[in-house]
């Protein structure tokens, strides 16, 4: 393994701000609703540990709450986080194959949506050498600032009000959202169309294939799309 | 707000954290086994590109569910409001592409925010 300790803290430095910021706020909301539930923080902030997936997480405290079987949890947390597995297959072949090693497995529990996200739009720019390094010091901020917000989300939860709580709740998926306007390439852009379409309409009826279902379909039509346009600009 | 419940009388503490352990395992499982087959895929592949868009597809379902079709805190918040705050953050994201992240971002929470210190008040 072979980091470069300059680009690790630029990777690092970049974290902090929009990005930290927004992940430590959706924590810090997450702990609250963990308080709210009845959890202890402990357990609570052992799902931004171990887990660091947030709407996974959320999906946990729901059925916990609801007194859902352990293995109906498993399942539907496991199903919420399909997207980890297409994201490594579009985020790891970015980095030189010379550089891969067991190193990724460590990595990889490092990953968020939002260290994807900003890894896809920059990487292009990146100087292929730079990438890894950059993304382990990106990332592990990420995952740094997110044990502590759900801590802290849990202990203040009682004296913050509750529309300020709201803030923190809304503040990470309109992040998302807004950086899905500054995705560039055309396949992807139609893909987040349909999936922001085909995710809602199929989560009434399967909510727990929804993710399944909105990204292979609305993937695979943009993905087609796109090609069949690339095709007629050759022809 | 949902109330405390006690969650005791529904699930004992080793079986809470016997599902967390699970669920933790079964997160973990795709994220390894994607690091495992990525070394299979090249980045100018068309492969590549498909699961680009299927994993834009996810996220974007994901996303948008969260915002339309929310659980706890959020579903207090009538729809009409979330789509208009999320409405208001996309026209300053877009007035200057590339640069108004953060004022967009805080265009959004903060009209949110001051929507429900608004009902708080009349309330």
């Amino acid at each position: 393994m072979s980091l470069n300790k300059e680009v690790v803290l630029q990777g690092a430095k970049d974290a902090f701000g929009a990005p930290a910021a927004v992940l430590f706020a959706g924590m810090v909301g997450f702990g609250a609703m963990g308080q709210a539930n009845g959890l202890d923080i402990w357990l609570t902030s052992a799902t931004s540990f171990f887990m660091f997936a947030l709407p996974g997480q959320v999906v946990l405290i729901e059925m916990l709450v609801l007194g859902a079987s352990g293995v109906a949890i498993a399942f539907a947390v496991t199903l919420t986080a399909t997207r980890f597995f297409t994201m490594c297959l579009t985020l790891f072949p970015q980095f030189p194959e010379k550089q891969r090693s067991s190193f990724y497995y460590v990595l990889v529990h490092f990953m968020a949506m939002t260290s994807w996200a900003i890894a896809m739009k920059d990487f292009p720019k990146m100087e292929p050498e730079k990438r890894l390094s950059y993304f382990t010091g990106f990332a592990l901020v990420c995952w740094g600032v997110s044990t502590p917000g759900t801590a802290l989300g849990y202990l203040i939860a009682g004296q913050v009000p509750s529309y300020l709580n709201l803030g923190m709740v809304f503040i990470n998926p309109l992040f998302f959202l807004l950086t899905f306007t500054e995705v560039k390439p055309r396949a992807n852009r139609i893909a987040i169309l349909l999936g922001a379409v085909i995710g809602p309409v199929s989560y009434l009826w399967f909510p727990n294939y929804s993710l399944l279902i909105a990204g292979l379909v609305g993937g695979t039509i943009a993905y087609s799309v796109d090609l069949s346009l690339r095709k007629k600009a050759i022809a | 707000m949902p109330e405390t419940v006690d969650l005791s009388n529904m699930f004992n503490d080793a079986g809470m954290w016997a599902a967390l352990i699970a669920a933790c395992l079964g997160t973990y499982l795709w994220r390894g086994l994607g690091v495992f087959l990525s070394g299979k895929i090249s980045q100018d592949s068309e492969i590549f590109k498909w699961l680009s868009a299927v994993t834009y597809a996810m996220v974007a379902a994901l996303t948008l569910r969260i915002i339309l079709l929310p659980v706890g805190l959020l579903s207090t918040v009538p729809i009409y409001v979330r789509l208009t705050v999320t409405i208001l953050a996309l026209i300053v994201m877009y007035s200057k592409p590339g640069e108004r992240m953060v004022p967009a971002l805080l265009t959004g929470t903060l009209a949110l925010v001051l929507y429900a210190l608004a009902i708080n008040y009349i309330n």
